[in-house]
């Protein structure tokens, strides 16, 4: 394929992501600390939405047209090791990669930095890469769920996107989207009112 | 209103938008939705100004050229103009910094919230080459595709995520 072509279904499909992480507001790093903060939930409902649609979408493509998968290799440590510091990131970033470039173009201007080092931590990481996998020697295989249980992708795929469908049936039952989403639709609930003032004008002590 | 124009979309239909971008990924380009990898690739070449080894070290040189790779940057580019768009049409203005940092982590200026943002994002890829994808490439692509090790990542990640976010005032 043409780098040009390559380049403009990338665009195409980013502008389409990007579309989609603004109007979710799950780039909001209020909603993203308070999905960490287990606060808030909006950021695990857009992130499940978008897997249970990806299975549905797999099963189809893999099921019915046998286009192969993409599946990563199972590397025990570098997935646990790399995912936390991942969180870790994340959490004070308020951002994921992705995120970080939707909070960019809708205006926050700290995500600037996040790229900045983003980079530079790709960077670093790509200079010490030797060191880094002689650390955590593994050689993996594409292992997936369905292979483990003996069945064929869709059939897995399609009954794990209906659990999930139950699951988040449950959890918008518990706490809505709309009452996390904020008044400025940032994920943050307004502040407590101030303190009360008595009847004889004087204001009592502020709660901590 | 329209819903171009609304502020705030339920997260379902968000979600639902972006798992249908599997479509396109998966038949035109033979992968699945990723975003840390292309921080590789212009780390790599930004690099590559400076030092002309880049090149010949392996893991820079798988991420420089091709059609997959600059794919996916330009994805991650089309994430920021997409973005912008729709907080356009809907008039949701963003402040310089969000105001939960405030409440996180007592920061109310840019200049105090800068050297963390950029320490973080420097983590966060660290962290995402290490488990080798983000939330994209683990979250919405491998767990969609029922694999083991992205579902662990996802796991770690979000552990991860909340013993840091414990560390910070609640927001």
């Amino acid at each position: 394929m043409s780098l040009i072509t390559a380049v403009l279904i990338g665009l195409a499909t980013g502008i389409a992501f990007g579309f989609a992480l603004e109007k979710s507001r799950v780039f909001e790093p209020g909603i993203i600390v308070g999905q960490m903060q287990l606060r808030s939930f909006i950021m695990l409902k857009v992130f499940l939405a978008a897997v249970i649609t990806g299975l549905v979408v797999l099963a189809v493509l893999n099921g019915i047209f046998g286009v192969p998968l993409q599946l990563k290799p199972l590397l025990l440590r570098a997935d646990i090791v790399g995912g936390l510091i991942l969180g870790a990131g994340i959490a004070l970033a308020g951002a994921c990669p992705g995120t970080s470039m939707a909070q960019l173009g809708a205006g926050y201007k700290d995500a600037w930095f996040i790229v900045l080092g983003a980079i530079f931590g790709a960077m670093a990481y790509g200079y010490f890469y030797e060191p880094i996998i002689a650390l955590l020697p593994e050689k993996g295989d594409k292992i997936s769920f369905d292979q483990l249980l003996g069945l064929p992708f869709w059939m897995v795929a399609l009954a794990l996107a209906a659990a999930l469908v139950v699951f988040l049936v449950v959890l918008e039952r518990f706490t809505p989207w709309q009452d996390e989403i904020g008044a400025d639709v940032d994920g943050l609930a307004p502040l407590p009112a101030e303190s009360p003032k008595r009847m004889d004008g004087t204001t009592a002590a502020r709660r901590a | 209103m329209c819903l171009m124009h609304r502020k705030a979309w339920p997260p379902y239909l968000a979600g639902i938008a972006i798992g249908l971008l599997q479509i396109p990924t998966f038949l035109l380009m033979n992968t699945a939705l990723g975003a840390s990898s292309s921080f590789v690739t212009v780390a790599a070449h930004i690099a590559a100004f400076f030092d002309p080894g880049i090149a010949t070290m392996k893991y820079f040189a798988s991420h420089m050229y091709g059609a997959k790779n600059w794919w996916q940057v330009a994805v991650v580019v089309g994430i920021a103009i997409g973005a912008f768009i729709s907080m356009r049409l809907s008039g949701a203005r963003r402040q310089t910094i969000s105001p939960v940092w405030e409440r996180a982590m007592g920061i109310r200026s840019l200049g105090a919230r800068a050297p963390i943002a950029f320490a973080a994002g420097f983590i966060m890829l660290f962290g995402a080459r290490i488990a080798g994808g983000c939330t994209s490439g683990h979250g919405i692509s491998g767990m969609a595709q029922l694999s083991v090790g992205s579902t662990l990542a996802v796991a770690a990640m979000f552990a991860g995520g909340i013993l840091t976010a414990m560390l910070m005032k609640r927001a």
